[in-house]
């Protein structure tokens, strides 16, 4: 824990075999980004990897397509290639990170934040 | 004080599932109901989504589907901000119409704004995440001024003559002396308890280093709950406070808690995501449960003493026998 990780974003796989493609799911379904998957029928999906069944038959995916209500079941064996095309939510966002930025850069960025939150309707 | 209505509930619930010999049965149904927030703590795993997972919805008919399911008599609206959710109000209704006892997870920033959307409740509690005193919690949430705008929000809802507790998770570096003067300061608010966790690194939080590790929450609980005042009152099991403490050992009770998002019915608790369920029997039955929990040896429940794993343990343990019974109106009168 607390190991910085190399973040996966922008990274681009055919895979070798089941075990290598297997790893490679998996880092997608930890994956705080969007990816996109490769379909055997020449279709590429891009969407959030939520679910992954990998340890029992049927091995499938589960994915978020932005713009589609509900969610697509994807057998494992149809999917050829993967990569990790959206930017991972999670990077960069530590307390770290945070508390590291000058006070001035802090008070910017809450503003940001701020402002596009009331743009939102979040805030008042 | 929690009302002697939702403890007759509670008691009634545990016993009858004991009776029925059901091994695994829900206390708390934690429900997500978004992921959006309208803050960004470093220390929170929840938020870190692309915008189009940000943007998604449970919608009021889906949250009540879980809860009918489930059966969980206590269900704790997370997120997310709820309140930020276009039809809380109706999902609250819904859920009092059920007989639930909710407890509406909230940073309070939007609760003057929204809070005419709701009529109290014996049934409704809105639970206030507060980190500390001021410094601590505009610090823990990464933006000055949230504090006081909170505590704006629980004059408000006092006033109103709703129920309000404090959801309090307590980092590594925590001062004691001035938790101790946190309790104090939100018991003056007139809220009806405290809830208080330490926190614990999500497999997926941003911010793996100030989570508290095993023996240094234990210190840090005794150090202050040594002399607890009796103007402190405390939303959880009394049991649950000796096991911060060190005084008693527990293990986690994972589906006690039972998580329900937007992706589904969450493997295996609230912190950890492990898969996702379609229906609450499948999350039952199909979750290796064997491998959580402190005893299992799992790495990722290594630290873990968190409310959402330990506390149905301890509720358990006070009504599933007369010693445990004992043991917890011993707990409270210490
Ligand atoms: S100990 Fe329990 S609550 Fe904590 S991470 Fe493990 S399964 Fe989840």
């Amino acid at each position: 824990m607390g190991e910085a990780k190399k973040s996966l974003t922008g990274e681009s796989f055919v895979f070798g075999d089941d075990v290598q493609k297997r790893e490679l799911l998996e880092a997608a379904f930890d994956y705080r980004g969007d990816v996109t998957l490769e379909l055997a029928s020449g279709e590429k999906l891009e969407g959030y990897l939520f679910n992954r069944q990998l340890d029992r038959t049927p091995y499938f995916v589960e994915m978020f397509v932005a713009g589609e209500a509900t969610p697509r079941c994807i057998p494992v064996d149809q999917i050829i290639a993967l990569h990790f095309s959206g930017k991972d939510a999670a990077d960069g966002k530590s307390y770290e990170a945070w508390k590291s930025k000058k006070l001035k850069e802090r008070q910017e960025e809450s503003k940001k934040i701020e402002s596009e939150m009331k743009r939102a309707g979040l805030l008042d | 004080m929690v009302p002697l209505s939702q403890i007759w509930t509670v008691a009634s619930y545990v016993l009858s599932k004991k009776i029925k010999g059901e091994k695994r049965y829900p206390l708390v149904l934690m429900l997500e109901p978004l992921f959006r927030c309208n803050l960004a703590c470093a220390g929170c795993g929840k938020i870190q989504y692309p915008d189009h997972i940000l943007n998604r919805r449970l919608t009021p008919e889906q949250c009540w589907a879980a809860a009918d399911e489930c059966g969980a008599p206590i269900v704790s609206i997370a997120g997310g901000e709820p309140l930020v959710h276009k039809e809380i109000d109706r999902i609250v209704a819904g859920l009092i119409e059920r007989k639930k006892y909710i407890y509406l997870c909230t940073n309070a920033i939007l609760l003057r704004k929204r809070i005419d959307l709701f009529k109290p409740s014996k049934y409704l509690t809105f639970s206030i995440h507060l980190d500390g005193l001021k410094e601590e919690h505009d610090e823990s949430v990464c933006r000055e001024g949230v504090y006081e705008t909170a505590v704006e929000g629980i004059k408000e809802a006092v006033k109103r003559g709703f129920r309000v507790t404090i959801n309090s998770t307590l980092f590594d570096g925590a001062n004691p002396q001035r938790v101790r003067t946190f309790f104090d300061e939100v018991m003056s608010l007139g809220i009806e308890g405290i809830m208080v966790s330490p926190g614990y690194s999500y497999q997926k939080a941003p911010d793996q280093e100030h989570f508290l590790q095993r023996n240094k929450t234990r210190e840090l609980f005794q150090q202050i709950l040594r002399e607890k005042k009796k103007s402190w009152k405390f939303n959880l099991s009394p049991l649950f406070l000796e096991f911060l403490q060190g005084n008693v050992e527990y293990d986690c009770t994972p589906w006690g808690n039972p998580t329900y998002n937007v992706f589904g019915w969450q493997k295996p608790c609230y912190l950890l995501q492990d898969g996702y369920a379609k229906s609450f029997k499948e999350l039952i039955e199909t979750t290796p449960w064997e491998k959580y929990g402190f005893r299992s040896g799992n790495p990722k429940c290594a630290n873990c003493m968190v409310h959402s794993g330990y506390e149905a343990t301890a509720v358990n343990d006070t009504f599933g026998s007369w010693k445990g019974f004992v043991k917890t109106v011993k707990a409270a009168l210490s």
